[in-house]
């Protein structure tokens, strides 16, 4: 649920990039910071491991200005992909407003994206969140890989009944980030629209 | 209806704008913060003479992460949670009161102050903010987040991006 602060007149989202090890979440955060100019962003915090794995999260907050008189900002966090992190995962869950899941087109690594989602599924629930409720959208990675795998298949397996924007991308070149970013964004605000 | 994750707004906000101000005039500590768990600031305040405070957002992230860490540590041994958050450095330190299942209350300082003050100071803030919150019976600022708050955020949002050429 967003953070309205009326004292300080600001509203904020919590968005969570989500996905298995390697997939390049990381990546789409620091490229998100390379396109923004400096006075919409804010610091970028990753903790990480000594070989820039994500070890607990990273962040990174934009401010868009003000809509209504309101302060309006996202914040941007990833989890870290690696299977035995998972209760860092499932805390950075808590209060989240939408999700990019992303997955990798490699082949190799079809099984590991389907496990993740799976994964997200789990911890959303101990939230007593259910993904369908979520606003939620697919980043397909890694698009430049040779060998990368048929969309229609990554879809069949991480949505077989074609409910969930997908969006191709190559994160480290900036190409499909801000799409899917988008996307989830303008989800999370339509649903406080149907609140309000 | 949309419910902001503490009452803090109208009276009650300056009731515990008053409170940290106290806290950090009787601890002589730097900052005082309502930080909600999920890591957004919520209030803040700064002594007079202490210097320009690092960034908050990135702060209040990770004050809460490490908070939601120490808690789930905790759990492993089957403890709800640890009583007492206290960081220290050479220079700074940190306090944290947690303020009902939604909040905390961290204060940070420095060497000029002393950490038993700065505990029973933060402990007495923390219980008089849930006093006031109880208390709080102003309803919520009416503001429609509505269709056209919508499409105002995400003209915004494509104005982020939209200098680079694709
Ligand atoms: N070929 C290719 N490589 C990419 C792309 N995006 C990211 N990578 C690479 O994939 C590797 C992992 O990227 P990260 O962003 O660190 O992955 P992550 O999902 O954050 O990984 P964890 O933190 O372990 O969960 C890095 O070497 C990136 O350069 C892409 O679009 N194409
Ligand atoms: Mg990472």
């Amino acid at each position: 649920m967003s953070t309205i602060n009326f004292s300080a007149r600001e509203i904020n989202f919590k968005i969570v990039y989500y996905g298995p090890g390697l997939s390049g979440k990381t990546t789409n955060l620091k490229k998100i910071y390379e396109q923004v100019p400096a006075e919409s962003k804010g610091e970028m915090v990753s903790l990480a491991t000594e070989d820039e794995r994500t070890l607990f999260f990273d962040f990174l907050p934009l401010d868009l200005g003000k809509v209504n008189g309101f302060k309006t900002r996202f914040h941007l966090y990833t989890v870290p992909g690696q299977v035995f992190y998972n209760s860092s995962r499932k805390l950075i869950l808590r209060g989240v407003d939408g999700v990019v899941f992303v997955a990798d087109s490699s082949p190799a690594r079809l099984r590991a994206n389907a496990e993740s989602l799976r994964n997200l599924r789990e911890n959303l629930l101990e939230y007593n969140l259910r993904l369908s409720e979520v606003p939620f959208v697919i980043q397909a990675n890694k698009r430049d890989l040779e060998d990368a795998i048929d969309m229609d298949m990554l879809k069949r397996v991480l949505d077989p009944q074609g409910k969930v924007p997908f969006f191709e991308a190559v994160a480290a070149d900036f190409d499909g980030v801000f799409e899917p970013l988008r996307a989830v964004a303008t989800m999370v605000l339509e649903k406080l629209a149907q609140k309000a | 209806m949309l419910e902001p994750s503490l009452d803090l707004y109208g009276s009650t906000f300056d009731s515990v704008d008053g409170i940290l101000r106290e806290l950090l005039a009787k601890s002589r500590a730097r900052y005082a913060l309502i930080i909600d768990r999920k890591g957004f600031v919520l209030m803040h305040a700064r002594a007079l003479w202490a210097p320009r405070p690092p960034s908050l957002d990135s702060f209040a992230t990770l004050v809460a992460s490490n908070y939601a860490a120490n808690r789930a540590i905790a759990n492993l041994f089957g403890e709800e949670g640890f009583k007492e958050t206290v960081q220290q450095g050479a220079e700074v330190g940190t306090y944290l009161e947690e303020l009902g299942a939604e909040a905390l209350l961290v204060t940070v300082f420095d060497s000029t102050a002393q950490l038993g003050r700065v505990k029973v100071a933060t402990k007495q803030a923390a219980d008089a903010i849930r006093v006031e919150l109880e208390n709080a019976t102003e309803a919520p600022p009416d503001v429609d987040f509505d269709a056209e708050f919508q499409d105002g955020a995400t003209a915004l949002l494509d104005g982020l991006f939209g200098t680079r050429d694709r």
